[in-house]
């Protein structure tokens, strides 16, 4: 179809202007390192060295980079697929029968409104390892997942569920057929949400966790020692991570909900 | 089951299939009064009444969307029950399934019936519909692809796909445009005279019910009561601006209380 094909030269558009815009923002950044001559404001080319220097020779203590990030995203994905898991069924569930979320809900909003951050102490001395920080994650990344998707099934267009009742469908059925489908992209838009959040709360996490791995504690060893083009090697890592992450969730988001793009025809 | 004894009611009536008697209150608002009526089988009845008088409501009564506060809506001498009776509903609001393919909405009321999506048999029926109702060539669109008045003939083509014993239609014309509208008119007419069906249609188009209609029933303001009743015997295709459409149009417009 023509639009398709728009859409393809728009993407490579899209692209073009990307690849601009970053060579602008990193030539800006070396003028501006190279006119301040600030040891706090390393050039780009400085950090680029340390980068390879930390994938090639490791951190302070001979960690490797790739072994920080690894950790990280570990972590990352095991709170975050945790906080699918429960965040998922229990919004449909909540969201289908409100009465549970209004006679609970004196439990869940207090617990929402506790930033993740204010568990790690606690966590600390409660938990071991990896759970420490699966659990942080889990808690920040649960509460968005688990409220886009109750809000998104309390407001399912009424007529769509008529459409299958009126047929005398049963109510697995439309759960299935109407309620799930359009939920979908709500709690994609939270899982996204979530995403983000569980990478602020590793870094917090990994700053007080105690462990040696992890780009939060990279980071903060370098902050030791005051060497900023280490730290902002991490940084860019995070930062390039969660970008990836990003454009992994709009390609499925693409594919799955192609029904959402509106092509008009006639 | 009333069965075709009641032929006293005239040479050409059909069997009685709907029988309602029933009253409709929400809260203390009382929105449908003493509405008694029944439908016959094949029968095109169009059912009238000024805007926000409850027609909606008794349209999701009628379909088994909800239950009366007192009274009964039957058919074939049950409480009407779509998942029991074969019953269809067009929706006055858009109603495509917006993830699901055109395709996939029709087969929709099939698919609840029990039959099997997969099957020669549904597939030629779905076919059936799709063409009867013009819409050939767009089975893998999705709504948000086609316009209004095809988006109302996938409801129509959803609705009819079940070969219902009854069909609702909720001023299914409602939101298009006065051309569109005049079409479908003309177009629900040639697949209602094609597979005709025991059809309760719910306007507040004083135009479209005389057009339509094999009988009329008019509804007051609320609390809705029945005001008044027409038989129809206009020939078809029924002229607009005939004399006896206008009279009939005009007895109808006065009884609808739309203009002082």
């Amino acid at each position: 179809m023509a639009n398709d094909k728009n859409a393809g030269s728009g993407k490579l558009g899209t692209f073009g202007y990307n690849a601009l815009a970053l060579s602008i923002f990193i030539l800006l950044w070396a003028v501006v390192s190279w006119i301040s001559e600030s040891l706090f404001l390393p050039t780009p080319w400085t950090v680029l060295k340390s980068f390879l220097d930390l994938c090639t020779y490791g951190d302070v203590e001979g960690i490797n980079l790739g072994m920080h990030i690894f950790k990280s995203t570990l972590r990352i994905f095991a709170g975050f697929v945790a906080a699918c898991i429960l965040g998922i069924p229990l919004g449909i569930l909540m969201g289908l029968y409100p009465r549970v979320y209004d006679s609970t809900k004196s439990v869940i909003e207090p617990i929402r409104f506790i930033p993740p951050v204010a568990w790690i102490p606690l966590v600390i001395v409660l938990l071991v390892g990896f759970s420490r920080y699966a659990f942080i994650i889990w808690l920040g990344a649960f509460f968005p997942i688990f409220i886009g998707t109750l809000l998104s099934v309390r407001s399912v267009n009424p007529t769509h569920i008529d459409v299958p009742r009126s047929f005398g469908a049963k109510r697995l059925y439309i759960i299935k057929k109407i309620v799930i489908p359009s939920t979908l992209p709500d709690i994609f838009t939270g899982m996204r949400v979530g995403m983000g959040i569980g990478w602020d709360c590793i870094m917090a996490a990994e700053m007080i966790g105690g462990e040696n791995e992890g780009l939060g504690v990279m980071i903060l060893k370098y902050a030791e020692l005051i060497r900023i083009e280490d730290i902002m090697v991490g940084m860019i890592v995070i930062g390039a991570i969660g970008f990836l992450i990003n454009e992994v969730f709009i390609f499925v988001e693409r594919r799955v909900f192609k029904w959402k793009e509106a092509i008009v025809i006639s | 089951m009333e069965r075709g004894d009641r032929d006293f009611l005239g040479g050409s009536m059909e069997r009685e299939l709907i029988d309602v008697d029933m009253s409709m209150k929400f809260d203390n608002l009382s929105v449908l009064e003493d509405i008694k009526f029944k439908v016959h089988e094949n029968e095109f009845l169009v059912i009238v009444g000024p805007t926000g008088c409850g027609k909606t409501t008794l349209a999701r009564l009628l379909g088994g969307l909800s239950k009366p506060s007192s009274g009964h809506v039957t058919i074939a001498g049950e409480d009407v029950n779509p998942k029991i009776h074969n019953v269809s509903f067009v929706f006055q609001e858009p109603s495509c399934i917006p993830w699901l393919t055109l395709w996939d909405d029709i087969s929709m009321g099939l698919e609840i019936k029990g039959a099997d999506p997969q099957s020669a048999e549904t597939k030629t029926r779905i076919k059936e519909v799709i063409k009867l109702v013009g819409l050939d060539g767009f089975e893998e669109y999705f709504p948000k692809q086609i316009s209004g008045g095809m988006k109302q003939r996938v409801a129509i083509a959803r609705a009819y796909a079940t070969k219902p014993d009854f069909l609702l239609m909720d001023e299914p014309f409602g939101h298009l445009d006065a051309q569109t509208r005049y079409l479908m008119q003309i177009e629900i007419m040639r697949i209602w005279e094609r597979e005709k069906k025991t059809v309760a249609y719910i306007t507040n188009n004083i135009e479209e019910a005389v057009y339509l209609a094999t009988r009329i029933i008019v509804l007051s303001k609320l609390p809705a009561r029945i005001k008044a009743e027409h038989s129809i015997n206009l020939p078809r295709p029924r002229d607009l601006t005939g004399p006896d459409f206008l009279r009939i149009r005009a007895e109808i417009t006065a009884q609808c209380e739309v203009v002082k």
